[in-house]
């Protein structure tokens, strides 16, 4: 079939580009629950709060770019904070004083930004050089989604490195294994805690700012993306960012060509991967047992 | 004891002294604070958090919309047996789900409940799709008692639910069994260890759990006159697990007071105000920081039991 | 405002003069309450928000002109989220506590199918703003329920009745997974076969869903010339903003069942092209639809949208039942409701006792720019009569 190959090919970076934004919300997520042990339920919001505030330097100062980076950056700033002033009080406490604030925290983030943009939906922008088409195969195919594909590329290699050769990545690696001895070898692991905090936050930002073209700036992202992202975590394996990238990566091609042939199928697919996969592996694909 | 016997005298007296709109809330809020309690046997005394227990109180709420819906079954023998049918279904999803602990748990029982949903929104015969079940009656039965059509009636009926659940639940948690799952709960290595099968006493819990949970599901559906697919999403398990923690895990009652807490502080607020989410949120923080034993904990510190 | 208004100014005047005492008292009296149980939050909290909006605008045009049978009216809204447990729970409490003896409100059907049952009990009218579901008049229906509104099965009537004079010959359609999808997409497959013409294939997509690009993906490959859309709040913003990124618009006619000012706003050049029913636009012709459309500019400094109009007109039509009737005793109401005439905004518009449907006419609507907007705005292209548009009593779906 000559129509299959091209047919392949588009799907597959279809595929890449949806993983891409799955992997921006779940590398945050796994990273802070390697370190913490935190279950961020409020990660959806950060997500959404990217998207907004991207909508907002868009609509100042009519840059794309800058909203890249402005995006993270307020995200991220505002997560750090957030550790800072509330959840440093609760380490040492059970799960649940964990998954409360952050719910709470969930509620707030979405009312807050409701009075602060209203309850319409925004229209975020991509520049023009990323709005044309090219044509792959013959296939028209938008220019944004292979942006957004390479994005995710270069940020899983950037993570990887920072995580391999960086002195701070060391130290997360080694917090998420022991912290008490990174602690006795004289680090401030309070600090390592905020950044990385800081760090899964703002990864969700840079998510929500990408995803906004595609989908715009709305209130319905937070519940969305909470429950997408602890799916692909889960399927990876909490606390394993390698998991995170082969978990996005799993389900988005699972949930793209699923829904092509069976798309009865579509609402269940993502809940019946990781069926399979807690059953088989409990501790997700790479993960430890909790 | 003393205080959940002055909780359960003032909750059976309160229906002489309140308005009907009064009544009705507190009738959900008892439906709730039986979900709730369901949802604290496997999370305060066995540590198995359930991401879905919404799955266990939309099924029953389904199941007992359609016995009375298509058949003459009496009100309480729907309810029943839908909680019963319930905890029987949830000994294969307690299988599965134990199969993983901790977070894996979590999510396992999550998978389960989004599953249901799908498959909800699908089977339109029997759960009428998104759209749900409406115009649910209170079946009278051979007898053809009707006392709980009324708003009195169903209160007490509900209470009277949840009055034998909560003793139930209580025996269950103070017998050798429940002296497992404390082991469980603190220690499973060495509850394994002294040669206990814990699998099984976890998966047990679970159907237990899901049973009392599907109970409250089931008196739901005839309350309220109708059951639709939002019974079973996560949103709902996620607000169940915070009227749990915010009244107190491992207590029983805790949970109750967690319930009615939850429902009557959202009501109030959103008659006052569209951002109620807002205080919501801080509310739940500032019961995280300053109420780290939930509600009960702080009432049960500031009247402390005297020592046998 | 036109309409079938019996008290002019001068008349209340009268009957102030000529009843002393007890008149004079009555004026200022308790006020009418309208209970509002809608969705201000959550997702569909942006259709709920202009349900109220509407809703507080007719309230103050008729408290201006000395409100209803000397009372004024109060729309006392609160937040369901949404969800239909919420919606009984408040719906209860405005009836019970707040003694509102009529409704509004109940943005999703599903809501509305949760409260139906109750009407009865309460002893309370529900006069639906946008409840779309084709049961509400249909299997469901119940006696204390009015829809004024464009229903689901009208609003894709008058696509089909559009493409019976159109070009398009192929048909793809894809629908929000749930209650308002199959239904609309099941009276627009009925109404393709009819005209002769060939329905390709459906698909449906899960609520929630951001990213379609499978979905888009069959649609171009499908060999369809036109796709029909039941997509509403984020899911369409989403399609259609991915749909423009692949340029399906230019392979194929995308044709949707809700045309909103929120949505094209949202999604800009992407709504370019669109062609789709609406049940209301701002750009309709007419006298009464101008007037209205300029007191909500001043109001509201920009013009009114599709849910905003709608609840109008149901407020519109509430207000002759009521004057009317001569009560807000549901007994004495619903009789009155049933024969309501109005030529309002969207011209003239007639209750139907059988099934409490409102006769209108039918709108297509196309977008597209024009001057001294920001945004792209929609534009009538035709107009189909009310007995072709609206189906027979209880029914869902067409004869002819």
């Amino acid at each position: 079939m000559s129509d299959f190959l091209p047919f392949l090919v588009t799907q597959c970076l279809n595929a890449l580009s949806q993983a891409a934004l799955l992997f921006f919300l779940g590398c945050g997520l796994t990273l802070i629950f390697g370190i913490m042990r935190i279950v961020n339920f409020a990660h959806g919001a950060f997500f959404m709060l990217g998207a907004y505030v991207g909508y907002s330097a868009v609509h100042w100062t009519g840059s794309f770019w800058l909203a890249l980076i402005a995006a993270p950056l307020v995200v991220g700033g505002f997560g750090a904070a957030f550790e800072l002033g509330i959840l440093r009080r609760l380490y040492g406490r059970d799960g649940h004083a964990f998954l409360m604030v952050t719910f709470g925290l969930t509620l707030i983030m979405g009312e807050v930004i409701r009075l602060i943009w209203g309850v319409e939906a925004l229209q975020v922008k991509p520049p023009d050089s990323l709005s044309d088409i090219v044509f792959i195969m013959d296939e028209p195919f938008p220019v944004y989604r292979l942006f957004l594909a390479a994005s995710g590329i270069v940020v899983a290699i950037v993570i990887w490195q920072f995580l391999e050769r960086t002195r701070l990545g060391l130290l997360i690696r080694a917090t998420s294994q022991n912290a008490e001895m990174v602690y006795a070898l004289g680090t401030d692991v309070a600090l390592v805690r905020s950044a990385v905090f800081g760090i899964g936050c703002g990864l969700a930002g840079i998510g929500g700012v990408l995803a906004a073209p595609l989908v715009t700036a709305s209130l319905g992202m937070a519940p969305n993306a909470v429950i997408d992202t602890f799916v692909i975590v889960i399927i990876g394996g909490m606390g394993s960012f390698l998991g995170s990238l082969i978990g996005a990566l799993l389900v988005a091609f699972v949930q793209v060509f699923g829904t092509y042939y069976f798309p009865d199928f579509a609402l269940a697919l993502m809940y019946l991967i990781m069926l399979t996969v807690l059953v088989v592996r409990p501790g997700g694909l790479l993960g430890k047992e909790a | 004891m003393r205080f959940p016997l002055a909780v359960a005298v003032v909750l059976a007296l309160l229906p002489l002294g309140l308005p009907p709109y009064a009544m009705t809330l507190l009738t959900e809020a008892l439906i709730l604070g039986l979900f709730a309690m369901s949802l604290d046997l496997m999370v305060g005394y066995a540590r198995l958090i359930s991401f879905g227990h919404a799955a266990a109180y939309g099924f029953g709420a389904y199941a007992s919309g359609n016995f009375l819906l298509h058949t003459s079954m009496p009100l309480p023998c729907a309810v029943l047996l839908s909680g019963l049918l319930g905890g029987v279904v949830a000994i294969p999803v307690g299988w599965v789900c134990t199969q993983a602990r901790g977070i894996s748990f979590s999510m396992l029982t999550l998978a389960y409940a989004q599953l249901l949903y799908a498959v909800a929104f699908k089977w339109t015969a029997v759960t009428g799709a998104s759209d749900g079940l409406a115009g649910i009656p209170r079946n009278p039965g051979p007898f053809g008692v009707t006392w709980w059509d009324t708003k009195a009636g169903f209160y007490y009926l509900t209470f009277a639910y949840l009055a034998c659940a909560f003793l139930l639940c209580r025996d269950l948690v103070r017998s050798p069994f429940g002296a497992v799952l404390r082991g469980i709960r603190e220690n499973e290595a060495k509850t394994i260890a002294l040669g206990y099968n814990t699998r099984r006493y976890k998966i047990a819990i679970v159907a237990i759990s899901y049973g009392f949970a599907g109970l409250a599901g089931a008196l739901y559906a005839p309350f309220a006159g109708f059951a639709n697919t939002e019974l079973l999403f996560w949103l709902l398990s996620g607000q169940v697990l915070i009227m749990v923690i915010v009244g107190g895990t491992g207590t029983l009652i805790g949970p109750i007071i967690g319930a009615i807490f939850f429902l009557y502080v959202q009501q109030k607020l959103s008659n006052y105000t569209d951002s109620w989410a807002l205080f919501f949120g801080v509310i739940f923080i500032a019961v995280v920081l300053f109420m780290p034993e939930g509600i009960w904990g702080l009432l049960r510190s500031r009247f402390p039991r005297r020592a046998a | 405002m036109t309409g079938t208004s019996g008290f002019s100014r001068r008349a209340i005047l009268g009957a102030t003069l000529a009843t002393p005492f007890v008149a004079r008292h009555a004026l200022g009296d308790e006020p009418i309450k309208i209970g509002m149980p809608c969705a201000l939050t959550g997702p569909a909290g942006e259709i709920g928000a202009q349900m109220r909006r509407g809703a507080e605008f007719w309230a103050k045009s008729v408290n201006a002109q000395g409100g209803l049978l000397n009372r004024q009216v109060s729309i006392v809204a609160q937040d369901t989220t949404g969800d239909p447990a919420t919606a009984i729970r408040k719906a209860q409490d405005l009836v019970e506590r707040e003694g509102c003896r009529l409704l509004f409100g109940m943005t999703l059907s599903s809501e509305a199918l949760a409260v139906a049952p109750k009407l009865a009990d309460w002893n309370t009218i529900f006069v639906s703003g946008d409840n779309g579901d084709g049961r509400l008049t249909g299997e469901s229906f119940v006696p204390n329920f009015f829809r004024p509104n464009t229903s689901g099965p009208m609003e894709t009537r008058a696509i089909a009745l559009y493409l019976r004079q159109a070009d398009f010959k192929n048909f793809y359609a894809l629908g929000m997974d749930y209650a308002w999808g199959h239904n609309s997409i099941g009276v627009f497959k009925d109404e393709v076969k009819k005209s002769g013409k060939n329905f390709v294939a459906d698909i449906y997509s899960p609520i929630g869903t951001k990213d379609y690009s499978t979905y888009i993906t069959k649609i171009r490959q499908s060999g369809a010339d036109a796709c029909f859309l039941v997509l509403q709040g984020d899911d369409n913003n989403a399609f259609l903003s991915q749909a423009k990124q692949y340029r399906l618009g230019d392979k194929v006619q995308l044709l949707t069942s809700i045309v909103d000012l929120n949505s094209i706003h949202a999604v800009g050049e992407a709504a370019v092209g669109l062609i789709g029913s609406s049940r209301y636009t701002f750009s309709f012709p007419g006298e009464a639809n101008a007037k209205f459309v300029a007191a909500w500019k001043q109001e509201y400094g920009v013009v009114p949208d599709v849910f905003e109009g709608e609840q109008w007109q149901a407020g519109r039509m509430l207000e002759v039942a009521i004057k009317k009737a001569g009560s807000i005793d549901a007994d004495k109401l619903r009789p009155a409701f049933e024969t309501v005439e109005i030529d309002d905004i969207k011209g003239k518009v007639a209750m139907r006792a059988c099934d409490h449907q409102a006769v209108q006419r039918g709108f297509m609507v196309k977008v597209g720019r024009k001057e001294g907007f920001t945004d792209p705005v929609p534009e009538l292209i035709a107009t189909f009569p009310a007995d072709e548009v609206t189906p027979a009593c209880r029914q869902m779906t067409y004869d002819s």
